[in-house]
This record gives structure tokens, sequence and C-alpha cells, in this order.
């Protein structure tokens, strides 16, 4: 981190001024594999969101519930339909628009909590921060498939707002340690005392000198999150705790065969490769941007 | 050393009350209380209800229930599940055993194929059995344990038929088998879930010790090593890898609570009698006492798992011997 502050000031005399950010983006673009994911990453998302041009059919219809049930792939349905005759293509292509949405929102949930509580218990400092830690250490120590489990019991049809803020209430206490282990360590930096010297506001500082210099930790922290709430995520509607009924998230979909899983293996195989191949190109990305930021 | 282990035991003492505290607070941000009409039989009446809440306790202010739910939990007292009839301590810890059996071999299982992994990458790195490996652990790490789990069950059991569909035992035939026969029996019930478990873990293992791996061959003590003549393989046996593994000793506390909550999954789509399925299997009969239940063992595994593993580290880092 100092290296980054002396950086600057050494450049910005003959150089343009290029953030730490912009730089690290860069250094993770050269990567032929995270140039790749970040292809396939947007191939998906785009399906997602032109689901209602992109997929062949309704997603909720049931054209025959006799005559199309539970049918194999073939041309007409390349992933198969479903025991209700809806087309698996076309739910998994709009279980994309679902699963990413809930996995985006959330973790921008975790993300304003957790930057929130970590800046101020680093910040703060003595009892406040001492406290602030030995709480987060329990919420730590619970599995947080768990502590959903333990929340989502207790309301029996959830809907997708509630999904998103008890997924993200839940995923938070990770990152709030790195970002207060960053303000301690940025506390005392001299551009704070000076920032201090010139009579700013402890939110002032806060907000415009520290949270700046937590950009990347962010950054990381949000591609990783994102990629976790979706499996999460797909893991709840698995046992039917997740996204309401008549939805199509990858999770239900897999949850709607699985009852007979050797008849309707399509049902199972394609959404969860759907599902792995957006997750590892999060991953890539993730591990690509945190390489990147940490090179000392 | 010693002094470190009682702060440390004090420590996780701590954690476990939060614990207990904030499921609580689960308890009681729930709409309605067991004896509410959504939760219940709408047809029992309500002076009925007001008198099971009074048996309850749900009458009391909630700063008295508060004290009165610490207190038993401290007990060990976890309430009565419903759906079991059975007190929730009974239930799970008579499931407990099969669930730490699936971990601990998973445990055992993922560490030894994980640092096989990585040291097999790091003796070819940069190469294409590297690059291939390394998406291999990837696709691994990022995959869901219940659709691995799934796959297996669909791949090995119904394609493949080598394993029994699910169960620790075989229902029927058990109870009339021989020893030895009983031992088969159960070994080849086990092998699917735990394999499966272990596979799911091996890929963040393998990850974690390639990087560790690849952090240490820069020092000096490795070009020491080299100029001294030892072969490559010898110096990523005898001095890469020694160092390498104090690393991963903190992991082993970091992945319990991936192994439990994998281990849930699989124990759901294998029927294996653990811990996880109980919890999950109480999910869509609303015993929520049972559930909550489970949240508390499952965060008392972690905390000593975790509390294990520092301890661990303690006695493997000679540099911490003295503290």
């Amino acid at each position: 981190m100092p290296g980054r502050i002396r950086g600057s000031v050494a450049t910005s005399v003959a150089l343009p001024r290029e953030s730490a950010f912009a730089v690290g983006l860069r250094r993770v673009l050269a990567k032929p594999s995270s140039r790749a994911a970040l292809v396939i990453l947007l191939v998906v998302v785009l399906a997602g969101l032109l689901a209602p041009l992109v997929a062949p059919y309704d997603p909720a219809a049931q054209p025959d519930i006799v005559a199309l049930k539970s049918l194999p792939p073939s041309f007409t349905h390349p992933f198969g339909t479903d025991p209700y005759s809806r087309d698996v293509l076309s739910r998994v292509i709009y279980g994309a628009r679902l699963s990413l949405t809930i996995g985006f929102l959330a973790t921008l949930v975790s993300l304003t909590l957790g930057v929130a509580y970590g800046a101020i218990s680093g910040y703060a400092g003595g009892l406040v921060d001492g406290i602030m830690m030995r709480v987060l250490d329990a919420f730590l120590a619970i599995p947080r498939l768990l502590l959903l489990l333990g929340i989502l019991v207790a309301w029996p049809q959830i809907s997708i707002g509630a999904l998103i803020l008890f997924l993200g209430v839940t995923g938070w206490f990770g990152l709030s340690r790195i970002v207060r282990g960053q303000v301690l360590a940025l506390k005392h930096a001299e551009f704070v005392t000076a920032a201090q010297a010139l009579g700013a506001s402890r939110r002032r500082i806060l907000v415009r000198h520290l949270l700046p210099n937590l950009m990347s930790p962010i950054v990381v922290a949000a591609t990783l999150g994102v990629a976790h709430v979706i499996v999460l995520e797909a893991g709840l509607s698995y046992l039917g705790i997740g996204v309401p009924e008549p939805l199509a998230s990858w999770g239900s979909i897999i949850r709607d065969g699985s009852d007979q899983i050797a008849a309707l293996w399509w049902m199972s195989l394609f959404p969860g490769l759907f599902m792995v191949l957006t997750v590892m190109t999060l991953n890539i990305l993730g591990e690509a941007l945190r390489d990147a930021y940490d090179r000392r | 050393m010693l002094r470190y282990f009682a702060r440390r035991l004090g420590q996780a003492a701590i954690i476990v009350a939060f614990v207990a505290v904030i499921s609580f607070v689960l308890i009681h941000i729930a709409p309605g209380d067991p004896f509410s009409a959504v939760m219940d039989n709408p047809n029992v009446s309500e002076v009925v209800r007001q008198t099971l809440r009074a048996q309850y306790g749900l009458d009391k202010p909630l700063a008295e229930q508060f004290v009165r739910y610490i207190g038993a939990v401290a007990k060990g007292d976890l309430g009565w599940s419903f759906s079991h009839d059975r007190p929730v301590l009974e239930v799970l810890g008579s499931a407990l055993p099969n669930t730490l059996l699936l971990m601990v071999i998973a445990l055992v299982g993922s560490f030894a194929l994980g640092i096989l992994i990585a040291l097999i990458q790091v003796a070819k790195r940069g190469t294409a059995t590297d690059h291939a490996l390394s998406g291999l652990t990837l696709f691994l790490f990022s995959m869901p344990d219940f659709w691995l789990a799934i796959l297996a069950l669909l791949a090995f059991t119904y394609w493949m038929p080598l394993f029994p569909v699910g169960g620790a035992v075989d229902p029927s035939m058990h109870e009339y088998m021989g020893l030895g026969a009983r031992i088969v029996d159960r070994l080849r019930h086990l092998v699917l879930p735990a394999l499966t478990l272990t596979v799911l873990a091996a890929g963040g293992v393998a990850r974690y010790q390639r990087a560790a791996l690849l952090d240490v061959l820069p020092a000096d003590y490795i070009r020491t090593a080299r100029l001294k003549g030892l072969t490559e393989r010898q110096i990523l046996r005898r001095h890469a890898l020694r160092n390498a593994l104090l690393p991963i000793i903190s992991l082993i506390g970091l992945s319990f609570p991936a192994l439990l909550t994998g281990a849930f999954f699989i124990e759901k789509i294998f029927a294996w009698p653990g811990m996880g399925l109980a919890v999950v299997s109480a999910i869509s009969s609303r015993d929520y006492p049972l559930v909550v239940g489970g949240v508390i063992i499952g965060s008392i595994m972690v905390t000593l798992g975790s509390l294990l593993a520092d301890l661990l580290y303690a006695w493997a880092d000679p540099r911490l011997r003295g503290h």
C-alpha cells in the first residue's frame, strides 16, 4: 500500500495520473485467461439481460403437460423439457437473469455493510473496535449456509427482495475484517494526518481519503462474492427455501428434476453446467484482480 | 503454550456464547411463535394457545425469555424437536458421528489429494500439465456441492451401478449379514458420499498449496539447496513442501465451514443419516428448534475446528513454540 502512495506522487510530475485501480485492471486484462473469462461472463450476462429475445420459448409456458412433458434433449428442445412440459433451455436462460441479479444485488448489500462496519471499527479503534471485532468473530463462526437456513426456515414463502436482503446481510463478515485491517494500516498515513491538519471531519476523512484506497480489496471481494452468492442461492433453491416456486433460477430447475434424477438427468446437468461456467469466470477474474493488486 | 491455549479457549467460549445470542435473535425475528395459527393447527382455539404459551414461558418478558434460553443452551438443552418427538440434542447427537466420519475422511483425503496435485503442478510449473490441473482445481472449486453429488449419484448408481443409491447400510439385508459382510456393506455405502466430499474440498486445497509452494520457491534456502546440487524433486519435497505446509495448517481451520456445508448437501443427496440430513429434513417439516440447534452445533464444530488448527499451528511452528 505505501508504495502506491509514493508512486502516485512520483508519477504525477511526468505522466498523466493513473489510479491504482486502472493499473490493476490493465494487468488483469493482459492475461489471456481473464480475457476469455470476461468474454464468457459477458455472453452469460447478455443472455440473461436479453432473455426474452434469446430464449426460444416462454419459461413458464406449459404447452402440453401430457404430450410434451419430461422430453429428453432434441432439436426443438436442446435441453429437454421438465415434468410441467416447460422448455429447460428457456428456463436456464431466464435462470441466468435471476441468479445473476440476485448475485449482484446481494453482493451490493454485503459490500455496503462490510465496508461501513469495517471502516467504523478500524477508524474508531480502542474498546469499540474490540467489541465490534468479537461480534464479528461470532458471525464468522457460523457457517453462512447454516445461518441462512436458520433465518429462512421461519419464512415459508419468501419474496425475491427478502431473499436478496438475507443473502446480503449474511455475506459481509469477511470483507469487513479486511477493510478494518486496511483502515488501521492507513489511519496514521501522512495524507490522513494532512487532512486532519486541514480540519477535515472524521466523516470526510473516511469517505474521501480512506475509502478510495480500499477500492482494490472491495473489487476483489465483490467479484468473488457474486460467485459465492450464486452457488449459495442455488443451494438454497435446491433445498426449497430459496427463489419462490414458479420462478426459474439455476438451483430451482435442478430441484424440479431432483426427485427423478435418473429419468430427468438433463434437468440437473445443463443448469449446473451453466452455473459452474459462470462461477468459474467470476473466480478467474476475482483471483486475477487479487494477484494484480497484491503484487508488491 | 499453555497460556496461549487458555486464551484461545476463552475466545472460543465467548464466540459460542455470542452464537447462542444470535440464535435467540433468529428465533425471535421469525413471524409468530410455535403456537400461532400460521405455524400450528388452526382448529386449536385461542384459549388453548394461550395456555400453551404460558406453559412454554412464551408470555414472559423478552429479557426473561432470553436469560432462560441462554441458561438452557449452556446446560446443553437445545429444545424439543417436534418432528422427531425427541430432544434436539438427542437427534443431533445420534447423527453427529456419521457427519464427523464424512468430514474427517474428507479432511484427510482432500489435503492428501490437494497437496499431491499442487506438488505435481509446481514440479511441472508452466507446462500444459500445470495448466490442465489448474483448470481442474478451479472447476472443482467453483462447483456447487449438491451438483457434484447429484452427478456422482447419477453416474455411479444409475448409469454404472457400482454403489448403493443411499443410506449408511442396506435397509433390509444388513440385519441378516455376518460381521464381515456388514463391514463391507457399510464401506460400500460410505465410498460415494466420502469421495464426493473429498474431491470437492481437494480443489481449494490444491489451489492454496500451489500458491504457498510458489511463494517459498524464491527463498534463499531453496537457492542454497539448488546450489548444493540437490535434484528438483528433493528440493520440492524436503525444503519447499515443509515450509509451505505451515500456511496449509491454517487452511485446515478455515475449511471446516465448507466441509460442514458440503456434508449437509451430500448427506441429503445420498440419504446419509448425519446431522445435515436431520437439519435439512427439518426444513420441510418446519421443525424450527432442530434447525436452530443445528446452527448452534455447527458453529461449535467450526469454532473447535479453528481452535484445533491454531493449536496445531503453534505446535508445528518452532518460532511459536516458546510462547
